[in-house]
């Protein structure tokens, strides 16, 4: 009886024991053990950080390996002004800052470029870390380190950052384990020189790794030569280039070389994603530029820049101000990486923009034998190299994967029916950077002037990028950096052929050739990921490039005088989309009028009216969006038919499409193949307007206004919704100025102004603390949808006194 | 009366230990032994505990998400299907009560397990040995 009623109380107990410490299922994710979980003193109540700001600034003042006292100064938008005695021991307590607040960003970040996300995650990520790793991204990261290991004072500045990592970690207990380690039950890992790079790499990878070789060699095989020259021109006579043609290259004899080019087609066996087809997908791109004090009210010169990423929480930027002996700069960084991408110092600013040429190629192999070991090259037979991946997984045994690895690269695809499956991967980014690129590129933060800038920026190396420049006496400039390969004449547009070496990059184009200009007299430099050049410039060179922002941002400071900090805040959020209005005056001259009814009538008015900007409360934007997207995929049925039989094709570009509703309606592209009867440009667009009208017709008017239509997010890291901002309202399209679309947009809007003293402003649809628990986790984010701006705090020493100052400790040598 | 208070400061006590990083489930051996150690009727064992770890986990997590203003519970909650910040801190609390109230309980009938009462097994009230 006693037993009874004794096992009455201990089974319920065990059980809410057992329930209570297992971590629960929920479909392919696990939760974490509810106990843990719910614990006030382990689980996630901990990360509750109190709302005045307290725990946000990270407590511990000692780090053993400090050369001297660090002073950190904190601002009220949790931004750390470091003061330190020397470059490492700011690298050092860099590296403790950001862990601090961004831990579980870094540890993810340099985890999906290392191809070790299924570690933690388990199976659902073993595709992405096998792609990553078959595309050679460790590969070249472990070249990278061993080239980087020749440069001692980049490694001790790397090995200080993550001691400054290590540290923070090391002070971790399960209590303040930053949340998504609860939620995900894993542990953060050891920083190490070696994980730098693989942020490094991740950014490089995200603006660079972008081709169209497959989809334009088999649209050059359907289409033959000369159709393929009408559908994808690559200049736009419309194009503002960045770097006018001024007679600069008349001097450069390049390297020329016959166009050897393949086309036979490459079906594959799924049907290619039409987005990723489609040359309009989201660009990572962004705006800079600067003006001289001849156009500012100020006299002194103005840089602006917003980079335009896809946005996330935690955001991919950091902003803080370093101040060393060498150097007092402020801007924003990677965390993970303890170098100042984008800011300014007391002598001068800097911004970028990407370049967006294409710099990875693929080459078409033949293998001389059926375990596809030994290749054709010249003649000969080579052998591949084989490189065994292994990838962990969390709940399951470890994937053995093996890469071939040729002259040209990895070989990506190993799937047979994979249409680039024996095709080997060269791509920039393989290439070993120079063992003082990082440490040149940080001393961009120090760069007085013209000649420093210069000198800096060639250790962005991979990372390809417009570098605007303004400085405090006066100079602006703008040069596209960048390893771009000497290419023959149209190389590099297909697949090539695998078997010759002569169709191999000749090297690079010397920096002193690349395309850049000072001082120019109009008084302004820009860049917004157009061509880098008019047609003129002597080197090859193809990209996928934007056709609109550029232009309009030209046509905007070219009319600008007098120009202060608030006329270019009116370009930063300029809604205008060039695209939409060179788009609607097309379909609005091929529109059918008479065959469309009064209700149609209704719509057609409200696009007749609308002045091309994408302001969130309008409808016109949606409806606008919703016609140009049926019309041209109802013109290319051509691409769309080839797609359903798993053939990847190009599809034109924008700009192109709009040019032929203007100029050549009658083409036979115009014609919809499943009719008996032949259309032209007119019947399409009309088709286009009725199905637009149709879909608008069943649409409740609030979910026409262009912010809910566009259907704004801010995703979480991983993707949790709880921790995301889907509540946000904006304005802004992929081509207007202000390119905010559905996760992507302005990542770092930056306005400084190189007067005594510098004022610079700036925001980002973030927060410093990656802790979604904190109140500074996402505390940016409505100030940019609203496009306010705010005053950075830029201080000269660390005991200046400011109103705006929430914080001040040391951190000390010793333990 | 007093061993009910004692009971409860006990569980009470222990449990605070995890404030020094001792882990959750420390409320099950300190449940236990409160429950050996301590006489009480089986209810009144198990109210001394339930409400000892109640109100522990429950006013830790509610001045945590106090001075928190609600900022994390608001998100956690959309990760439990929509609760609300005093719903996440009734839970707590809930777990904390129930672990901590069946702890004391499996720790009063085992001990009346192993040295069976000597007025027999339905006394009402029993005294320290």
């Amino acid at each position: 009886m006693r037993l009874i009623r004794f096992l009455f109380a201990f089974l319920p107990l065990a059980g809410l024991v057992w329930a209570l410490s297992v971590p629960l299922k929920a479909g392919d994710k696990t939760l974490p053990a509810l106990g843990r979980f719910f614990s006030p003193f382990s689980g996630f109540w901990q990360n509750a950080e109190p709302a005045n700001g307290r725990n946000a600034v990270p407590l511990q003042a000692k780090l053993p390996a400090l050369k001297g006292p660090v002073e950190v100064v904190w601002d009220d938008m949790m931004v750390p002004h470091i003061f330190a005695g020397d470059p490492n021991d700011a690298a050092m307590v860099q590296g403790y800052i950001h862990a601090s607040h961004r831990l579980f960003q870094m540890d993810i970040v340099s985890r999906q470029t290392a191809g070790r996300l299924s570690e933690v995650i388990g199976p659902r990520t073993l595709e992405a870390d096998r792609l990553i790793r078959r595309r050679g991204l460790p590969w070249a990261v472990e070249r990278n380190m061993k080239s980087l290991q020749q440069s001692p004072r980049t490694m001790q500045l790397l090995e200080a950052y993550a001691a400054g990592v290590n540290a923070y970690i090391d002070q971790l207990n399960p209590a303040t384990l930053p949340l998504e380690y609860k939620l995900m039950n894993f542990e953060p890992e050891h920083w190490s020189p070696e994980r730098t790079l693989f942020v490094v790499a991740n950014m490089i990878d995200a603006l660079n790794n972008r081709d169209n070789d497959l989809a334009a060699t088999n649209s050059l095989a359907v289409f033959g030569r000369d159709t393929f020259n009408y559908l994808y021109p690559s200049w736009n006579a419309k194009q503002t280039p960045i770097i006018p043609d001024t007679g600069q290259w008349a001097d450069i004899q390049p390297l020329v070389r016959p166009e050897t080019v393949s086309g036979q087609t490459a079906p594959g066996s799924a049907p290619p994603e039409r987005s990723e087809l489609s040359p309009n997908r989201d660009l990572n791109g962004s705006n800079n530029w600067a003006v001289a004090g001849s156009r500012t009210r100020s006299g002194a010169p103005i840089l602006c820049n917003d980079t335009h990423l896809p946005l996330r929480l935690p955001h991919v930027w950091y902003v803080q101000q370093i101040q060393t002996p060498q150097f007092n700069s402020y801007g924003i960084v990677v965390p993970g990486v303890p170098l100042m991408a984008i800011g300014f110092n007391n002598d001068m600013a800097w911004g970028f923009t990407n370049c967006s040429h294409e710099v990875a190629d693929w080459y078409r192999l033949q293998w001389t034998d059926g375990g596809k070991t030994t290749y054709l090259l010249d003649g000969q037979p080579r052998k591949a190299e084989l490189r065994v991946e292994e990838i962990r997984v969390k709940g399951a045994p470890a994937v053995r994967d093996t890469v071939r690895y040729t002259d040209w690269g990895p070989v990506v695809y190993d799937q047979p029916d994979h249409p680039l499956h024996d095709c080997a991967y060269r791509y920039v980014a393989h290439d070993p950077m120079k063992p003082e690129s990082l440490y040149e590129f940080l001393n961009i933060s120090s760069a007085r002037n013209y000649d420093d800038y210069r000198k800096a920026i060639p250790g962005l190396e991979a990372l390809s990028q417009n570098v605007a420049f303004a400085s405090r006496n006066g100079a602006i400039a703008l040069t596209v950096q960048g390893k771009f390969p000497v290419r023959q004449n149209g190389q590099g547009r297909f697949v090539q052929d695998g078997t010759a070496w002569a169709n191999n990059w000749a090297g690079y184009i010397p920096a002193s050739q690349l395309p850049a200009m000072r001082n120019p007299s109009r008084g302004f430099v820009y860049s917004a990921n157009q061509h880098s050049t008019p047609p003129t410039y002597p080197y090859y060179y193809l990209g996928n490039f934007d056709h609109s922002r550029g232009r309009r941002i030209y046509q905007r400071l070219e009319n600008m005088r007098d120009i202060t900090i608030d006329s270019m805040k009116s370009i930063q959020l300029d809604n205008y989309s060039q695209r939409a209005a060179d788009g609607l005056h097309a379909l609005l001259r091929r529109v059918k009028r008479e065959q469309l009814n009064d209700s149609e009538k209704k719509w057609l008015s409200a696009l007749e009216q609308w002045d091309a900007r994408y302001q969130p409360d309008q409808i016109a934007p949606s409806l606008f969006e919703m016609w140009f997207d049926s019309t041209y995929f109802h013109t290319w049925d051509e691409m769309e038919n080839l797609r359903r039989q798993k053939t990847a094709v190009l599809y034109p570009e924008h700009w192109r499409f709009c040019e032929l509703l203007e100029s050549d309606s009658a083409s036979v592209f115009f014609d919809e193949l499943s009719t008996p009867q032949r259309e032209e440009a007119g019947d399409i667009v009309t088709a286009g307007f009725h199905k637009m009208a149709a879909r608008a017709e069943k649409m409740p008017s609030d979910s026409l206004q262009w912010h809910t239509f566009k259907g704004f997010v801010i995703k979480h890291l991983a993707m949790l919704d709880a921790f995301s901002r889907l509540d946000v309202s904006v304005g802004g399209s992929r081509n207007s100025p202000n390119a905010i679309s559905t996760n992507h947009g302005p990542t770092w809007r930056m306005i400084v102004e190189m007067g005594a003293p510098i004022r610079a402003l700036g925001v980002y649809p973030g927060g410093q603390s990656g802790n979604p628990g904190s109140r500074y986790y996402d505390n940016f984010v409505d100030a940019w949808a609203r496009g306010d701006y705010f005053d950075l705090v830029f201080l000269s020493q660390s005991d200046e006194q400011n109103p705006r100052i929430l914080a001040r400790q040391t951190f000390t040598p010793g333990s | 009366m007093k061993n009910f208070i004692l009971t409860f400061i006990t569980v009470l006590a222990g449990g605070l230990l995890g404030y020094w990083g001792v882990p959750w489930w420390s409320l099950v051996p300190v449940g236990l032994a409160a429950g050996w150690l301590i006489r009480n009727t089986p209810a009144r064992g198990f109210a001394a505990g339930f409400l000892a770890g109640f109100l522990l986990w429950g006013i830790w997590a509610f001045a945590l998400d106090h001075a928190n203003e609600g900022i994390l519970s608001a998100r956690i909650g959309m990760l439990f299907q929509g609760l609300g910040n005093w719903m996440l801190i009734l839970i707590t609390a809930l777990l904390g009560g129930l672990v901590a109230g069946f702890a004391v309980l499996s720790g009063s009938l085992g001990y009346d397990l192993a040295f069976p009462p000597k007025k027999g097994p339905y006394a009402r009230r029993r005294r320290r040995r």
